[in-house]
């Protein structure tokens, strides 16, 4: 087995022009060096049966034999607020808060709140192993006194908690249940005695969801996470009754001109950014690592908005987890600045050596290099589909569910890149994955390594559309590659650029503006070819301030690995609605003329022919296709290009009245399945082999101004090009398609 | 909260429907009976005598029986003496587990 995993590392930017400078950060726990080479990808697939792995090695500036170091990763959100006054100055206090505990019973301690320097003096209320708050001080003796809560909390319910320390030698902690009936009350309260007179450390920052030990490479280090929601945490420089501590967190606005109140914090201001903020008069404004989430519903959420626009003051608390992962932070090794005279591309930096077994390594990091900006180098766009590639960034979805070998109907089969995701999960998982405690991940950025999107990696998205990058360089065709990243923000012109945009095996998750971006690039007599399938069907959203990072929430209906919480289907990023775009009031087959309506995991089939194909004014689309030809009953993916996720015309979802279906592949049997969304109520008969509106459609028409689009609403199309030497019809077709596409002539007849 | 329960697949197996076996033997990969499938489902959703995978050791061509389980971070179990060059071998040796597993009774080779 090659392992490509003994070195990891990623690129920023992950795309880039020629001229520009990409750094690479890498990490080897075992390795002293590597070798490093700059390979541009023409096909990322090992499979023997296709085309194999095709790198060309660029000789770039960075080649050559290099040192690497170890940097770990830190996986765990927390918000974190500088030691200054009037931190410094308390000795008696109060803290309080709303929690959400997602996983109290984690067997390992999580903190809700703390204040310690390096050595651990300091204040600190958590959750212990067995699910009890407690609340402990350690003096710079290194004496500890605590309290610890009888009853654990309770997962998933609300509970305000309290804890205060008096100077005049006393502790106590107080947890009240916000639904106490029904066996959900775990309503308590303690108190001890502590040392008198206290004075809590200088140099310890007041940290929420983890405890402070100190700092590396200028970030801090934390422990001790926590798992769940924290709503409205106030701090108060005083011994104060519960009623009262309660009577401050309730408060939506508590008053800035009490001198007691130190810190008042509104988790609802700001979201989307990584900033907290501080409603206090000293302003003790904080800063959020690894991005929990923001726009989720607090303690006091009734119901009455589902939008934290909306109302905000219902969306105050931040869901924080101990294996969120938004930001490495490892410093880089080296830089590439990417020559001029470079071709556009999928490429990779592709790292050698052996690993402490011996055995041989052979890891890549992968970018991709656009044309410069508003200088297009081909008449042919291939899209890189950055979004989903980010959607799906290391996935552990087939590890962590059941479900994986009932829909291929039959075994998984893992790669050493599987194995090591189930070791590692500090490289952070995709959005199809739940975190430790069960809540989705809205999250995902570039900020970290990888795996799946490189070459080696699961043959999904990325790996698949190398398979139409090999096809394009066999037939010898110009192209630049864009990615999403440059769609959503460069838009339509980028696009128009380019006689013909392909997006390609799965171009699944699409923000607004990368959306606007196509409709404008075909209603503007752009040519756009989807050789793919399960395409533009989650709104998603990019963060303003970090390139790179999407954010994706599962609501409502759709193919859902999770189910998102109530009251939190609207991005943090952008406030916009999240969910299918075919709830947004635009189903694929408005834009592309199909939308998904399969899964089908266990084999694939082929297309036929329908009368439409026929029609002369698409004539071109079929010559050298006999009229009654099995189309792609071969390929790498099951043994068809119809599978894995395919996509159908419907009129009543946007397919346009000028759309030609001009091939079917409708038979797909028992194993094709409907999305959730595409059948009313539950009944038998739902399956491929039953329901025809399980199938795959090949389908033309005509746009404005001389545009046109041309799908084959599958997934499994692009890895059917190459078999018998490409001389099949797939290819064919594929090759008619573009040549077409290619040629400025209007499509008349319509 | 959405959960895929493994408890979910309670499909009853008849332990003396062996021309079900036979019916796997002869065709792992299907398209199977109906009653086959059911089978089939009840074993791979519930993953009764272990939850099975095949490890990639070269790409399309040689595999090694695997094992998760079920906690988070745990390594993938593998087993080392069991490789495969072919994943319908595979699926044939893990049919042969999981019925002994769920209906007590071993199938002879």
């Amino acid at each position: 087995m090659v392992d490509t995993n003994s070195v990891l590392g990623y690129a920023t930017p992950i795309v880039a022009s020629p001229g520009e400078r990409i750094r690479f950060h890498l990490s080897s726990a075992t390795m002293a060096e590597v070798g490093v080479e700059v390979v541009r990808v023409r096909c990322g697939d090992p499979d023997p049966a296709g085309p194999g792995l095709k790198l060309r090695s660029m000789g770039s500036a960075v080649d050559g034999r290099r040192p690497v170091r170890h940097q770990p990763l830190r996986p765990g959100s927390f918000a974190i607020v500088g030691d200054r006054l009037p931190l410094p100055a308390q000795s008696s206090f109060s803290f309080g808060c709303f929690l959400w505990p997602t996983m109290p019973a984690k067997g390992a301690v999580q903190t809700i709140a703390a204040r310690v320097d390096r050595a651990g003096t300091g204040w600190r209320l958590e959750i212990a192993a067995d699910g009890r708050l407690r609340f402990a001080i350690t003096g710079a003796d290194g004496r500890t006194a605590s309290a610890t809560a009888p009853r654990p909390l309770l997962e998933r319910e609300w509970v305000f908690v309290a804890a205060r320390y008096d100077e005049g030698g006393m502790l106590s902690l107080e947890q009240a249940s916000l639904d106490p009936q029904g066996g959900r009350d775990c309503s308590a309260a303690m108190a001890g005695s502590a040392p008198a007179g206290v004075l809590w450390p200088d140099a310890a920052p007041l940290v929420f969801a983890a405890r402070w030990t100190g700092e590396e490479a200028g970030r801090p280090v934390t422990a001790d996470h926590y798992n769940g929601k924290i709503d409205r945490p106030r701090l108060h420089a005083s011994a104060l009754e519960s009623a009262h501590i309660r009577a401050l967190c309730d408060n939506l606005d508590p008053r800035p001109g009490d001198p007691g109140l130190i810190g008042a914090w509104d988790f609802a201001h700001g979201i989307g950014t990584d900033r907290v903020h501080d409603r206090a008069a000293s302003r003790l404004d904080g800063q959020l690592f690894n991005q929990p989430a923001r726009g989720v519903t607090g303690a006091n959420w009734d119901g009455s908005a589902m939008s934290w626009q909306a109302r905000p003051a219902h969306y105050g608390a931040i869901h924080f987890h101990d294996d969120d992962m938004a930001d490495a932070g490892w410093e880089p090794d080296f830089a590439l600045d990417v020559p001029a005279d470079w071709p556009s591309g999928f490429y990779a930096l592709r790292l050698t050596g052996e690993n402490a077994e011996g055995a041989p390594v052979d890891s890549f990091v992968g970018f991709f290099v656009r044309a410069p900006l508003g200088r297009a180098r081909a008449p042919v766009a291939f899209v890189a589909s950055t979004a989903t590639f980010l959607a799906y960034a290391n996935s552990a979805l087939r590890l962590d569910q059941v479900h994986a070998e009932s829909m291929l109907e039959g075994l998984m089969q893992l790669s050493a890149d599987d194995c090591y995701i189930a070791e590692h999960r500090e490289v952070g998982l995709s959005t199809y994955d739940t975190h430790a405690d069960g809540s989705g991940w809205i999250y995902s950025t570039a900020r970290r390594p990888i795996l799946s999107m490189r070459p080696r990696a699961n043959s999904f998205n990325y790996v698949n559309d190398t398979h139409v990058l090999d096809w394009l360089e066999e037939k010898g065709f110009d192209y630049d590659v864009i990615a999403d990243d440059d769609i959503h923000r460069q838009g339509a012109a980028l696009l128009g650029q380019y006689r013909c945009v392909i997006t390609g095996t799965h171009p699944e998750y699409y923000s607004r503006e990368m959306w606007d971006a196509f409709d404008a690039y075909q209603r503007g007599g752009g040519r756009h070819i989807y050789l793919g399938g399960n395409g533009f069907y989650w709104r998603i959203s990019w963060n303003p301030a970090m390139d790179s990072a999407i954010e994706v929430r599962r609501d409502v209906t759709g193919v859902r690995t999770w189910e998102g919480e109530p009251g939190e289907a609207y991005h943090s990023y952008t406030g916009e609605f999240a969910g299918l775009w075919r709830t947004n009031g635009r189903a694929p087959q408005r834009l592309v003329g199909v939308g998904f309506d399969a899964q089908v995991f266990d084999r694939s089939s082929w297309y036929r022919r329908l009368p439409e194909s026929h029609d002369p004014r698409v004539a071109f689309l079929f010559e050298g296709i006999g009229a009654d030809e099995r189309i792609g009953d071969f390929g790498l993916r099951n043994g068809g290009a119809a599978g894995l996720e395919i996509d159908r015309a419907e009129a009543t979802l946007g397919s346009p009245p000028h759309l030609l279906r001009v091939a079917t592949a409708d038979r797909i049997g028992y194993g094709g399945l409907p999305t959730p969304e595409e059948f009313r109520t539950a009944h038998r008969g739902l399956d491929g082999e039953q329901n025809g509106n399980v199938r795959a459609d090949m389908v033309f028409f005509p746009t404005a101004r001389g545009g046109a689009v041309f799908a084959t609403g599958s997934i499994a199309w692009a890895c059917a090009l190459s078999p018998r030497g490409y001389d099949n019809n797939v290819s064919r077709i594929t090759e008619n398609v573009l040549r077409r596409f290619l040629d400025p002539a209007p499509f008349e007849g319509f | 909260m959405l959960v895929n329960d493994p408890a979910a697949a309670h499909f009853e197996i008849d332990p003396e429907r062996t021309d079900l076996v036979e019916e796997f033997r002869r065709n792992p990969k299907g398209p199977h009976s109906d009653q086959l499938r059911k089978v089939l489902h009840r074993m791979r959703w519930s993953g009764e005598g272990g939850r099975f995978v095949l490890v990639t050791i070269d790409p399309g061509r040689r595999w090694v029986l695997g094992r998760l389980s079920g906690r988070r971070g745990d390594p993938v179990e593998l087993f080392r003496n069991q490789t495969f060059d072919n994943p319908a071998d595979a699926e044939w040796h893990v049919f042969k587990v999981r019925w002994q597993a769920i209906t007590g009774r071993a199938i002879e080779d």
